[in-house]
């Protein structure tokens, strides 16, 4: 018999059956909802993840760093290797070091990882945040080019400040981005000012940072003595220009891990400044303050291919290079098995679908006994039976998968929304945590279309064995 | 003249549990393209066991049933689905009609799998209907019509692919004597047109009627055959 004839069988049994036949494609639906739901919440945290670093092009961007702390070991607690760094500081980075990456094929551009805590004074507020230092060239690159307010700033000497947006929060201020809002009591009893974020371009701010007393140092014997306390730091104050305002971003970015810090400065400004930066903790520890040069470097290369060859001459140099491209992948594995997990429950979903479909289609057979025995007596074959029950297998796969991805989709909506009304209420930015690629929609048809077939081979196998001679006498 | 449908030593045994129960035993028949043999017995004698046997639904233990020539023990199950497509037609005492279908989509389905495309299919089956006079009841289903009009559906689907034989298992058996004696009339007019019938009954008044042989089963065995009329003597 002819496909068509079949499949128009198939379909005008199903329609008989429309009851039935919407409560088993029900089953479906929800499955592959769930299904859909899950796998895109899985896709859509490892989207959000992955697209920080495209967007901040990160993967262009390595560290080099003079030592090579090993993981395992610090977690294994084997100190007697690591506390060996402790006595034998790594060779720092000089200046010549940086000359000679940046000669490397495909380097873009070489600078010094500089970082150090500082205060923020604004007015009578004030805050502590992490300051970084970067050359001005960077500010033609993400996320840098694109601030919320003013801009980067043009060369390495000036005293000029980023401040992220997040900063001002702890400031108590509240930036309006242009939109009117109105001072509320709230506000008024929390000291919160509403500000729009152009105005603050051009005002000025205190850094503060802290460098090594060393008269506290040579007293702090005579201190203890008398049982008082004092850390041996004293602050020294910078005067600055905010310049501009970066982004908070949309999302999964630690603004402070990524983007860079609550304060970017000009890399020579921050050469001139009197701080203890991280890096200076191992001159403090051994002492050693003549030390010149850095512990790391940011590497920027001018395109993602070039990744792999500069990586190899710089540890041929016999400096580690940490690339955000290597984690990318295990990254990535970590959530294939997070996908995998949330894909199990949305698949028990749809096994119980599948027994549903069994269920509905064994019930058929034995409704149907009679007209399988004519439909044989007639010269239709076991294998025109088993086609029209795979054929009602698969319609009721097609329908409840393709109704099953709308539901999903609508599902993700919802919880999207629900999610960045309640879970999000105290941030300015909408995440969507759920993403539904056309891989997605294509699979979960298949894989609806594909379990409902499998459903159907035991019935189908079933009609197709039915002896015409006693279905024909089946009541 | 080689025979239409050919029976050698054929026997067919059905057990259930420790019970064997011998529906046909060594059974021999003949029977010529043209006629219309009837067979007559009591209930349980292995009329309906010989029908399918012959319409390829069932198998003999043991000896040949040859139709056309061709031997439907050594068939495989392809063709023996072809048999049961394209050389025998089928009419049962309840109809055994599909109560979803209009009388034309059961027509039509009969078509179908004989492999014929959907206009055809609705053409023929069209024509078919007509024939049997239910030109205005198309597009009823079982369930809207008589027992004779389902009778003639049944004789319509039957014929859809043009077989050799027609198998009539009690074609008349639940119908009331008038409409019974339409059915007999329609299967008479149809063998006058060359149509060889094949039909068991109950109703010998019926089958002398119409047949040109009467053969009497008992305990699986044809124990009586009677000649009423020659094939050149169509009444």
């Amino acid at each position: 018999m002819k496909t068509d004839e079949l499949t128009h069988i198939a379909l005008g049994n199903l329609w008989r059956s429309r009851l039935r036949t919407l409560l088993t494609t029900l089953g479906v639906i929800i499955g592959i909802g769930a299904l859909v739901s899950m796998v895109s919440f899985g896709i859509g945290m490892q989207k959000n993840v992955t697209d920080v670093f495209y967007k901040n092009e990160l993967f262009t961007s390595m560290l080099v760093s003079s030592q090579t702390v090993n993981s395992d070991k610090v977690l294994s607690g084997d100190m007697k290797s690591i506390s060996g760094n402790l006595y034998e500081p790594p060779p720092l980075l000089t200046d010549s070091t940086l000359i000679r990456i940046q000669s490397i094929p495909g380097v873009e551009m070489t600078f010094p990882e500089i970082r150090f805590p500082v205060k923020l004074r604004l007015g009578h507020e004030t805050t502590q945040t992490n300051c970084r230092a970067l050359p001005a060239s960077m500010g033609k690159y993400k996320p840098f080019n694109d601030l919320l307010a003013g801009s980067f700033f043009k060369n390495d000497s000036q005293h000029t400040v980023i401040l992220n947006q997040h900063v001002f929060k702890d400031l108590n201020i509240r930036l309006k981005n242009g939109q009117d809002h109105s001072h509320n009591w709230e506000d008024s009893l929390r000291n919160i000012l509403w500000i729009e974020a152009d105005s603050l371009v051009g005002d000025s701010i205190q850094i503060i940072t802290s460098v090594v007393d060393m008269n506290e140092i040579s007293g702090l014997a005579g201190f203890l003595m008398h049982g008082r306390m004092h850390l041996p730091f004293k602050e020294v104050t910078h005067n600055f220009r905010i310049g501009g305002i970066q982004k908070i971003g949309t999302g999964f970015e630690n603004p402070d891990m990524i983007s860079g810090s609550g304060a970017i400065i000009p890399i020579q400004t921050a050469e001139t400044m009197p701080r203890m930066g991280f890096s200076n903790i191992w001159d403090v520890l051994s002492g050693r303050h003549d030390r010149k040069g850095y512990l790391s470097a940011i590497v920027r290369v001018h395109h993602i291919d070039h990744v792999k060859t500069v990586q190899d001459s710089i540890e041929f140099m016999g400096y580690s290079v940490y690339s955000i491209l290597d984690q990318l992948n295990e990254i990535k594995k970590g959530f294939v098995i997070f996908d995998m997990g949330l894909g199990a429950i949305g698949t028990i979903a749809l096994i119980v679908a599948a027994l549903g479909i069994i269920n509905t289609m064994v019930m058929s057979i034995l409704e149907r006994t009679r007209e399988i025995g004519i439909m044989k007596s007639l010269g239709g074959s076991e294998q025109d039976i088993r086609v029209i029950f795979f054929a009602e297998a698969g319609v009721i796969g097609l329908m409840g998968g393709f109704l099953g991805v709308i539901l999903g989709w609508l599902v993700t909506k919802v919880a999207n929304a629900v999610a960045n009304i309640y879970v999000l209420k105290e941030v300015h930015f909408t995440v969507n945590f759920f993403s539904i690629p056309l891989w997605l929609i294509f699979s979960a048809l298949v894989f609806s279309i594909g379990v409902s077939l499998l459903a159907g081979i035991y019935p189908a196998a079933r009609a197709a064995s039915v002896n015409p001679v006693e279905a024909l006498r089946h009541d | 003249m080689n025979p239409l449908l050919k029976i050698q030593n054929c026997s067919r045994t059905y057990s259930k549990g420790t019970i064997r129960i011998q529906a046909v035993r060594d059974l021999c028949l003949t029977m010529n393209a043209g006629e219309i043999v009837s067979l007559i017995g009591r209930s349980g004698s292995g009329k309906s066991t010989l029908l399918n046997l012959i319409g390829g639904l069932d198998m003999p233990d043991q000896g040949h049933i040859w139709i056309g020539g061709n031997d439907l023990t050594r068939m495989n199950r392809d063709d023996l689905d072809k048999h049961r497509r394209f050389n025998v037609g089928m009419i049962f005492q309840s109809f055994n009609l599909i109560p979803s279908r209009t009388s034309l989509e059961n027509v039509s389905l009969a078509l179908a799998f004989g492999g014929k495309g959907r206009s055809e299919r609705k053409r023929r089956a069209a024509e078919l209907l007509d024939s049997v006079g239910l030109k205005d009841r198309m597009n009823h289903r079982p369930g809207e019509l008589s027992g004779g009009e389902c009778q003639r559906v049944a004789i319509a689907r039957a014929l859809a692919n043009q077989p050799m034989l027609l198998l009539a298992d009690e074609p008349t058996g639940n119908l009331d004597s008038k409409t019974a004696e339409a059915v007999l009339s329609l299967l008479n007019e149809l063998n006058r047109k060359g149509i060889s019938i094949f039909m068991v009954t109950h109703d010998r008044s019926g089958a002398e009627k119409i047949s040109h042989r009467i053969l009497q089963l008992m305990d699986g065995k044809i124990i009586k055959e009677k000649l009423l009329r020659s094939q050149h003597e169509n009444g």
